[in-house]
């Protein structure tokens, strides 16, 4: 952990109570974010992104069966913190959130105005004409009319409704903002002039993201790193350009291999198979079941390997003595 | 709406913003009319519905006619002045004024007639007179005699009702923030209590409470004679109100607790209460503003369709506490076939049903930004 790491996750577990035992959407998860860096989460549906960022924000859901881990915040642990403290200290004043529904994100019977400034109202005391000045400003940094503040959500468009939320979790200035499949419902155009947003926000105020997601496509223009899940687990967690260009699981690299390209004559490939249920996952590497290089040794959890400084892969592939297998470096 | 703030600048701005203005004003207009409209012909369908199967579809006039023989002929024949008349006089006598009460009451006009001639009379609320009923006054007039059994029933089901509700509301939210807690398992455990009528409830209250342990009393409103002085008075609706109130509330409050915990529970896991909880707000707040707000209508409407709901009483449960209220009067017009007052009470609750309705309607559109009318900008 460096003095720029804004968030260090250790060993983070959600577990949802079902009819059939215990669901284990985040099963262990460890990664950190730096200042002023882009994280992609990526995976395919039901592996627990979504559940991963409601974890960061202790957002648990009424059917919870098991929630730990360390949360550091800027080299302060949050994990001692009682919900009270954790709601007025970390919600929204360092980390804010976008979540994946944001169409249904607002209050069908407030002012879109006085949703998004009220993170303000609450947490810094402001008065409602000053909070509603701010909330024009980020308006107008997102691109939307300031005349929709005076209006209610069913008035907006999706595309706007999706602005006005970005809106709400950039009005204080958060260390970091969690994005949810931001881009999801939305059409290519919006899709890309949102990610223009939020990339000039990065560059402008140092702000921290994690991109939930599983467009590949759309994430990697705004990634600085990417964090690979695969049933409840961090697979592999390297900067973009690696796991873009080198990715070390056999995940990542049939994943790659299944996103078509332009002017490649190389047909997109898929991964046969289908993620294992995460009620009883599998002992072992999660992914020994659809691993064209599977061996002896998947049958054990795979430790977390270190290709590079920040290059993570959990994978016996890796493994002492088996760097033949596939490794890059 | 676009008010007519915008006027600050230009005139032809003020002007603009007067005719958006009033051509909103025409809207509401427009929209009020309509809904007030198609409100009068419900109640115009109901009533009559009410009036022809009251009358039995016109049976109840052979009933009538033959009450109205019966009683002229015992009147004639027991009238001192016409006792020394022979017998077809009499008769005769007996006839003509049969005739004239047959004319009074246009009985020999076609049922089907008459129908709309008491279908105008009661939507002018001219409730006309009680057939065989009378009020306690003595009065026969049906507006008289609803009149002196309304408070009685307004009293005791309008606090039990409103008791209910509160409680419910209130416990629900609470329970719904607590799910899976010991007191919401409690809750749906007694849930299927409700499944038994307060009148059920009531006859053990009564018996372990007026009987086997005599502290309460059995039944009535008040003490007869009733006590001087108006607190002693009321002390003693009070004491006879504790145990019908009971029964009603052992049997409504579970299953209103468990039915409000459920609405709140549904309307809690909203996408947009769960976004409140990522920005921190407070839960005080969120209750406020994003679970009970946007729930109003639904929580109003249930509201209010409880207080139009108090005015048919509960039959049997009037019976049972001898509650001297409208659900024994009806239940007695009914068994008297005293078609006015059954009439009556039918067009009073159109009414009041229609009215509620209406104001609903507006309370909507002052309630929820989506139902406002088109007030296009």
């Amino acid at each position: 952990m460096t003095a720029d790491t804004l968030l260090q996750v250790d060993d983070l577990h959600l577990h949802y109570q079902t009819q059939r035992g215990a669901l284990r959407a985040v099963d262990g998860a460890r990664f950190d974010v730096r200042r002023n860096e882009a994280l992609v989460i990526l995976g395919e549906s039901g592996c627990g992104k979504s559940s991963m960022a409601k974890a960061l924000l202790r957002l648990l859901p009424r059917n919870i069966n098991h929630f730990a881990g360390r949360i550091v915040v800027d080299g302060v642990d949050t994990s001692p913190y009682s919900e009270e403290r954790f709601r007025r200290e970390i919600r929204w004043r360092r980390i804010s959130y976008v979540m994946q529904a944001a169409m249904n994100a607002l209050n069908p019977v407030v002012r879109v105005g006085e949703q998004v400034a009220e993170p303000l109202r609450v947490h810094e005391g402001w008065s409602r004409s000053r909070a509603l000045r701010r909330a024009r400003e980020v308006f107008e940094q997102v691109g939307i009319s300031t005349d929709f503040l005076r209006r209610y959500p069913f008035e907006l468009s999706g595309g706007m409704r999706q602005r006005a939320v970005l809106a709400m979790a950039l009005i204080t200035e958060p260390d970091l903002v969690i994005l949810d499949e931001p881009t999801s419902a939305l059409d290519v155009l919006t899709q890309a002039s949102i990610m223009n947003v939020l990339k000039g926000i990065k560059a402008e105020q140092g702000t921290s993201f994690i991109l939930i997601t599983h467009d590949i496509a759309t994430s990697s223009e705004l990634a600085d790193r990417v964090a690979l899940m695969y049933a409840g687990r961090i697979v592999e967690a390297t900067d973009a350009a690696t796991f873009f260009e080198h990715p070390a699981h056999p995940y990542a690299r049939m994943l790659m291999a299944s996103v078509p390209r332009l002017h490649e004559r190389e047909r997109p490939t898929h991964i046969p198979g289908e993620p294992p249920s995460l009620i009883a996952p599998p002992t072992g590497c999660r992914f020994a079941e659809r691993c064209p290089q599977r061996f002896g040794r998947c049958v054990e959890d795979p430790p977390g390997y270190r290709l590079g400084p920040r290059h993570v892969v959990h994978c016996w592939l890796h493994g002492p003595g088996r760097r033949a297998g596939g490794g890059e470096d | 709406m676009s008010a007519p703030d915008a006027a600050s600048g230009s005139t032809a701005r003020a002007a603009r913003a007067r005719r958006a203005w009033l051509r909103d004003l025409r809207q509401v207009a427009l929209f009020t009319g309509k809904r007030l409209l198609a409100l009068f012909v419900t109640v115009l369908v109901g009533v009559y519905l009410t009036i022809v199967i009251a009358n039995m579809g016109g049976q109840v006039d052979d009933l009538r006619l033959a009450q109205i023989e019966a009683t002229i002929g015992e009147e004639v024949r027991a009238d001192p002045g016409f006792f020394d008349l022979p017998s077809e006089e009499r008769n005769e006598i007996i006839e003509r004024r049969v005739q004239m009460e047959v004319e009074r009451l246009r009985l020999d006009e076609p049922f089907i007639m008459r129908s709309f001639d008491y279908l105008q009379q009661a939507i002018r609320l001219d409730l006309g007179r009680a057939e065989q009923m009378h009020s306690d006054a003595g009065s026969r007039q049906v507006s008289m005699i609803i009149l002196e059994r309304l408070p009685a029933t307004l009293l005791l089901f309008g606090t039990a009702n409103l008791l209910v509700f509160v409680v419910s509301v209130f416990v629900a939210l609470v329970l719904s923030r607590r799910y899976g807690s010991p007191g919401d398992r409690a809750v749906i455990a007694l849930a299927p209590s409700s499944a038994a009528p307060g009148w059920f409830y009531g006859i053990f209250l009564i018996l372990v409470f007026a009987f086997v342990f005599p502290i309460l009393p059995d039944g009535g409103m008040v003490e007869v004679p009733p006590p001087e002085g108006t607190f002693a008075y009321w002390l003693s609706v009070l004491e006879h109100m504790t145990l019908p109130l009971l029964a009603m509330f052992i049997s409504t409050i579970f299953i209103s607790i468990y039915s409000w915990r459920t609405f709140f529970l549904i309307h809690s896991s909203e996408d947009y209460v769960e976004m409140a909880r990522a920005k921190g707000l407070p839960e005080r707040l969120i209750e406020r503003r994003y679970i009970l707000r946007p729930t109003l209508p639904p929580i109003i409407t249930s509201f209010l369709l409880m207080l139009i709901g108090l005015w048919s009483g509960a039959i049997i449960l009037e019976q049972v506490f001898n509650w001297p209220g409208l659900g024994t009067l009806l239940f007695e017009a009914i068994g008297y076939r005293d078609t006015p007052v059954i009439i009556g009470g039918v067009v009073i609750f159109a009414y009041l049903l229609a009215v509620t309705v209406f104001l609903l309607d507006l309370l909507y559109a002052v309630l929820d930004p989506r139902v406002r009318v088109g007030s296009g900008e």
